[in-house]
């Protein structure tokens, strides 16, 4: 029961990320171009002497392009990708083949994987040719012939307005080591800035991501600089061009550090900046505001729902449903215009008109308003309801907007204060009571910024929303056991300290994905799945282990001076069989913290030994199921089974 | 389960309710009724089946009651029986609710009604047992049996609530000129002994005993002025805590200790679910399934149900999945609290929190448990450290990365658990640094208009200083006022529903203020800041940009690449670019207007892209070309708007519109109509642009369905 009003997801409709003013759809379309030149197939060695693996920069590019592909398949769902091969010695584009030379429209470019959302087919032809497969690769062969980037460039201007009309956002991925590539014709020179010129006003944005050669640095100045724009055309207050970032690729790195830090920054443009509202006034004082934009930095990724699936044709297809609303006496088809929201009352509607409705809802404009501040100790641990929202200062409605956050986020970062506001973060949304915390910039080992420098509006629960703390009986610990305790907690401290989230891929979403992903491709289903978030318990045994013993014989002791032997523990959910472990594992180091006396596993073992689960009483499998994790719904029968099957997986 | 309630609104109905007095715009009865509506539609609103109301009538011009043989108890109507209230009761009851033609009937008999009333319902069951009488006391009283009364009041665990319209409370500081010369007592308790002793010759006994069983019983007295302001006041639902989890906080394989129960403390839906329908005929949903066919007419055809397969899409793939494999993609895990490991409190950002908060207390009646779990917490506090745990509900369900934090207070101590992102959830997005520019060279510099000068940030610092809440608990220690902001939603949502369901025919109520308090700054706060702030708004220098220059192209002046190079003086050199093409239509129209010089250059582009996009139009091959042919509109409206030429653009939609409706545009495109008024690219009107012909009203008409 407790389940039904116990929801762990926060599904809240209207914080879907819209653009509330623009024509244009909230999708993103990525296509990748990749330079396809000797250099850049050579493989480069590895350093480390563990993994003696070589990768070529063009491998490495493909394997990124592959790795954000299967990403953006669980992200965002959809969205556009595509990659594009350039100075490639084979040609290929819409209709064409690239047999017949001469009417060729983009000599050397290969259109490898054509923009769209992708399909399964494409997912594997991309990975057959990052992983170096000999059928593939004979793509992957140079041209003689210099390509000329003016074309390469039209030819990605073709793709995009072709296949992604009207997208919000447009990116070009380029990924090249040539920082010059026609050094020698002013015209070719010439040409490419003009159809880069093109791709700006079309609103696609270049992203570069420059491969430094082992003797030579990748200089931007070179060409790229006349290329590429300083403000993105969808977002004019994104930098596209990040300085910090393209001087980490440009590291003369190693195949597997190259690939690693090609990654990181490929991995931190994979989806474009969507705000959550825009010019949303962050008011300090009374006739004193900036603008804020909101973004969701933040949010519970879940695997997408389950759709039908036609297969009365040649190839499954996806059936969309169309929903249509009719009266229920009637049958007429009713419009969205003519439905009112009816609140149940004493068995019967009360409603209210639209109008009504909309000024029910009404608490005012869109607002962040600062009534004060606080040190940031007062902000509880468990005053929390769902996550934050990033924001970040915006000149479009007021200037000098940035100098004042800035003012703002460093005065509460330097003395540890947050800013109590009144948040309305859109139109007829619901008011709330939020901390405005202050949060620094962090960057990675790479340089790339990882959490960007801003402030985070966390929505405070109301006092409807909190619930009294049940009673139960506390004992206080003696300090003996709580230093035991403590040499516990500080031989298994994570890395730094910290917790980074992004060593902790979600595992059922992974399992979920990565299963389809199999089922699509028709190949076997994986039989285990990488968690990452199961505890190192080797590691835990070796480093804590005898501590661990020391706490637990110092429980033991005060538990029966305290309560004195057996008497006030629970009756019987108190013991559970060992784990087995393997062969080769050291051995269990187990506590019994519990002490009592009846001895539930080793009675249901004997019961299961002997055939006998089925005699024991409903109580003992529900305690016995539930000390092990396993649900305790059903008959009984299903009870005995889920037993048996415990038992039986153990052997 | 909630506790089963009997309650009985005795409300006062006599001829002098239906006064008006003290300047106040409602009769006695109805501002009496304000607080009686209340309570009952609260009662309803809950939906209750459990919670039996029922409404007596004082002073009422028939008799209508169980004890009516009796004479004593004339004048006195039962309304509604005890019974669950639903909307048909709500409406009788206030039609009945008038002033009636009498002033005769006893308050005293009224309540001996309704506990007879009580008793018979009730039985010996339990139950909250309670009477509200309200009245503005000039009624007579009867002392019949006054001391047995008392006594049932008390041994039946009756709650009586006395509420006076027109009672001076001296400390709630209302006083009444105009006292009726019978009423001389001043507070409610005052009338009440009076009326008692009045007719009571053992008054003093009397009144202690009477005043003291109401006490003993739970009851109040009140005026109906502070019982209305205190509704105001939200009532908070107490929802008891449900363990969502029970199970091991185990440590590696080596460590187990006894049973955590993990109960959630927080979050409630903050909106109130409402019931989709009309008022007269609900509504059905009906859901068709279509699959994309080229062959067909419109590209798409209907499928039936029965064909379809539950699946999932991979990318643009759809995966289905037979019946049998259904749980394949579902990650097999079983209910655990397994430690991973401990981060140092200090360098924990407090936005990763991504839900709300539980709490983990040790298994019921396990001292052992207790004990070890509260060292842990102790532990976790002295060196200040959180713990991160691996969390796994229930089996099946997906496993959680969830942060354990310590709270030790001098009543209450349990581990704060509450869920981290993982690697999925993060999304990096990109901003440069807020303390210093980065230039396109690479140069870091810290002077610049978007950086705050010394002067700034010391008006910043000091006017936040000023700014400086002093909420405190109750040990001084800085606190938010958490417990006194109320979800303004869901009350003013619910107070709305109640009060349309008593008077469906008056407007809804403002929103009362208290659901508004932390909407702005106290105004002492405010007044006492306000020198600092005036500095902090001079140093600002903050300037708001004029909405009709917003958006707008600033000096015309075209982006340049990094370099700063003039791609423009190229693009002179380009001969072919006289007109445009098609399939570089969009970049080659910006170019050509950005180029120009006249008038005429403009309107020669705009004809060029017109041209273009109706060719679009005319070939589009079912909707294959819409979302370019949006783009290209959408493009073409806004340079029109920033080049101040409206009148192109709309002659153009006019010509567009009439054209796709007629179908002289390769057929019925009434289906690209639809998109363009999603897309919102109508006509420029006078917002848009003060160049523009056409009005708001105008524009919406155009795009409006014909």
């Amino acid at each position: 029961m407790a389940d039904d009003n116990y929801v762990r997801d926060d599904e809240d409709f209207d914080e879907e990320e819209v653009d509330e003013t623009s024509y244009r759809s909230v999708k993103d379309a990525v296509l990748f171009a990749i330079d396809i030149s000797s250099s850049m197939l050579t493989p480069r060695p590895s350093n480390d002497a563990k993994k003696p693996t070589e990768v070529s920069p063009a491998s490495a590019a493909l394997r990124c392009a592959y790795h954000l592909m299967q990403q953006r398949i669980i992200s965002n769902p959809h969205d556009m990708i595509g990659v594009l091969l350039y100075g490639t010695e084979s040609s290929k584009f819409y209709d064409e083949d690239g047999k017949s030379r001469d009417d060729l429209s983009y000599p050397h470019c290969y259109l490898f994987t054509d923009l769209d959302i992708p399909s399964a087919d494409e997912v594997k032809a991309l990975r057959a040719l990052a992983e170096d497969e000999e059928e593939a690769c004979k793509v992957l062969k140079p041209s003689e012939e210099r390509v000329s980037m003016a074309n390469v460039l039209f030819c990605a201007n073709q793709i995009f307005t072709s296949k992604a009309p009207n997208f919000l956002s447009r990116r070009l991925f380029i990924v090249t080591d040539e920082d010059n590539p026609h050094a020698e014709s002013k015209s070719l020179r010439s040409a490419s800035f003009v159809r880069a010129k093109d791709l700006y006003d079309l609103g696609v944005e270049i992203d570069l991501f420059p491969i430094s050669r082992p003797d030579h640095d990748f200089n931007t100045s070179r060409f790229y600089d006349d290329i590429i724009y300083k403000t993105a055309p969808s977002d004019g207050e994104a930098p596209a061009y990040l300085k910090p970032d393209t001087n980490t690729a440009t590291a003369k790195g190693d195949g597997i550090s190259l690939l690693n830090s090609l990654l990181s920054s490929i991995n931190s443009r994979s989806v474009p900046r969507r705000s959550l509202f825009t010019n949303v006034p962050l008011e300090l004082g009374p006739d004193f505001r900036i603008s804020v934009n909101g973004y969701l930095l933040l949010k519970k990724q879940e695997p997408a729902r389950s759709c039908y699936v036609w297969l009365g044709g040649e190839t499954p297809q996806i059936a969309k449903g169309i929903t249509t609303q009719s009266a229920d006496d009637t049958g007429h088809v009713v419009e969205k215009s003519e439905i009112r929201k009816a609140y149940k009352f004493g068995g019967e509607q009360v409603t209210f008109t639209t109008e009504e409705q909309q000024a029910l809802r009404n608490f005012g404009d869109p607002i962040i308003r600062i009534i004060g501040f606080k040190p940031l100790s007062a902000l509880p641990i468990w005053a929390n309801v769902k996550h934050p929202t990033f924001i970040y200062p915006s000149e479009e409605d007021y200037i000098g907007s940035a100098r004042v956050f800035s003012a703002l986020q460093q005065k509460l970062l330097k003395d540890q204060k947050l800013a109590l506001v009144w948040f309305i973060p859109r139109k007829n949304a619901t008011p709330c009571l939020a901390a405005m915390v202050a949060g620094e910039e962090r960057v990675d080992e790479n340089g790339v910024q990882k959490v960007p420098p801003g402030m985070w509006v966390i929505p405070l629960p109301f006092a409807d929303d909190v619930r009294q703390n049940p009673e139960y009986a506390r004992h206080a610990p003696p300090d003996d056991l709580v230093d035991a305790m403590c040499n516990v907690i500080g031989q298994l401290e994570l890395p730094k300290k910290v917790y980074d989230p992004q060593k902790y891929p979600n595992p059922s979403l992974q399992w979920h994905y990565r299963i389809l992903q199999a089922l699509a491709l028709d190949e076997d289903v994986p039989e285990t799945p990488d968690d990452k978030t199961t505890p190192k318990f080797r590691q835990i045994d070796k480093r804590a282990g005898d501590y661990v013993m020391t706490w637990s014989e110092l429980v033991d002791e005060n538990a029966k001076s305290m309560f004195g032997g057996t008497a006030a523990t629970k009756s019987t959910l108190v013991k559970r069989g060992p784990k087995d472990h393997d062969a080769g594992n050291p051995p269990s180091k187990r506590v019994k913290v519990e002490g009592g006396t009846t001895n539930l596993d080793d009675d249901v073992k004997r019961s299961f030994e002997r055939g006998a689960v089925a005699k024991l009483t409903m109580p003992i499998l529900k305690e016995f199921l539930t000390a092990h994790g396993r649900a305790t719904a059903g008959k009984k029968a299903d009870l005995v089974d889920r037993v048996e099957q415990f038992y039986e997986e153990k052997i | 389960m909630a506790q089963k309630e009997a309650t009985i609104y005795i409300v006062d109905v006599g001829r002098s309710m239906g006064e008006r007095r003290h300047g106040r715009s409602v009769t006695d009865l109805e501002w009496a009724m304000q607080y009686v509506w209340d309570k009952i539609t609260t009662t309803v609103g809950n939906g209750r089946k459990t919670a039996n109301v029922s409404v007596l009538a004082l002073r009422s011009d028939d008799t209508s009651n169980e004890l009516r043989e009796d004479a004593h108890n004339s004048n006195i109507s039962v309304l509604s029986r005890l019974g669950q209230v639903l909307m048909p009761d709500i409406r009788s009851l206030s039609d009945s609710i008038k002033p009636s033609n009498t002033n005769r009937g006893d308050a005293i008999s009224a309540i001996v009604v309704a506990i007879t009333m009580i008793n018979e319902f009730t039985r010996t069951l339990k139950y909250k047992r309670k009477i509200v009488l309200v009245t503005n006391g000039t009624g007579p009283m009867s002392d019949n049996g006054l001391e047995e009364i008392q006594k049932k009041i008390v041994s039946d665990g009756i709650e009586l609530d006395i509420l006076g319209a027109d009672f001076d409370d001296p400390e709630y500081g209302v006083k009444e000129e105009d006292k009726d010369p019978h009423k001389v007592i001043f507070t409610p308790k005052k009338w009440w002994e009076s009326c008692l002793c009045s007719l009571q010759t053992h008054r003093h006994k009397m009144r202690a005993c009477f005043v003291d069983s109401l006490k003993a019983a739970g009851g109040t007295y009140g005026t109906l002025e502070e019982a209305i302001a205190e509704l105001e006041t939200p009532r908070i639902k107490a929802v008891n805590p449900m363990p969502s989890f029970k199970g091991m906080l185990r440590l590696g394989d080596s460590q187990k200790y006894e049973t955590a129960v993990q109960i959630p403390t927080q979050e409630e839906e903050g909106d109130p679910k409402p019931s989709q329908g009309d008022a007269l005929t609900a509504v059905r949903m009906a859901r068709t399934y279509q699959v994309d066919d080229p062959s067909a007419v419109g590209g798409k055809v209907d499928v039936e149900r029965d064909d379809l397969a539950k699946g999932y899409e991979y990318g643009r793939t759809a995966v289905h999945i037979s019946q049998i494999d259904e749980n394949i993609t579902r990650l097999d895990t079983f209910a655990c609290l397994d430690l991973i490991g401990f981060i140092s409190q200090d360098k924990y950002d407090r936005y990763l929190h991504m839900s709300n908060a539980n709490i983990i207390i040790p298994e019921r009646a396990n001292d052992k448990a207790s004990l070890a779990l509260s060292s842990f917490t102790h532990a976790l506090h002295l060196s200040s450290f959180y713990a991160v745990a691996r969390m796994v509900t229930k089996e099946n369900r997906a496993p959680l990365v969830v942060l354990l934090a310590p709270s030790i207070n001098a009543g209450y101590e349990c581990l704060i658990e509450v869920q981290l992102p993982f690697s999925e959830d993060v999304r990096s997005y990109q901003f440069p640094p807020l303390d210093k520019v980065i230039t396109v060279s690479g140069k870091t510099i810290t002077e610049h208009r978007n950086l705050p000068n010394q002067d700034l940030q010391e008006a910043m610092d000091n006017y936040v200083d000023s700014m400086e809440l002093d909420h405190k608990d109750e040990l001084g220690n800085d606190v938010l006022p958490i417990d006194e902001s109320f979800s303004p939603l869901l009350h003013r949502i619910e107070s709305a529903v109640r009060h349309r369901a008593v008077q469906p025919d008056n407007p809804i109520l403002e929103s009362p203020e208290i659901l508004t308090k932390f909407a702005h700054p106290d105004e002492e706060l405010v007044k006492n800041s306000a020198s600092l702030l005036e500095n902090l708004i001079s140093k600002a220098d903050v300037k708001k940009v004029p909405p009709k220059t917003k958006g707008r192209k600033r000096q015309r002046e075209t982006e340049k690449p990094l370099s700063g190079l003039d791609v423009d003086a190229l693009l002179n050199q380009e001969p072919k670019r006289a007109n445009i093409s098609p399939d570089n239509a969009i970049p080659e129209f910006k170019q050509m207007l950005s180029r120009a010089e006249n008038i005429e250059t403009i309107i020669g582009a705009v004809k060029q892209l017109c041209a273009i996009i109706e060719s679009q139009i005319k070939n589009s091959l079912g909707d294959a070309n819409y979302d370019r042919v949006v783009e290209e509109l959408g493009t073409l409206r806004d340079e029109l708007v920033d080049y101040e030429e409206p009148a192109l653009y709309n002659d153009f939609l006019r010509s567009l519109k009439s054209k796709m409706l007629l179908e002289e545009l390769g057929g019925d495109r009434r289906e690209l109509w639809w998109l363009l008024r999603r897309s919102k690219i109508g006509l420029i009107d006078r917002k848009a642009s003060d160049r523009s012909e056409v009005s708001e009203e105008e524009a919406k008409e155009f795009l409006s369905p014909s």
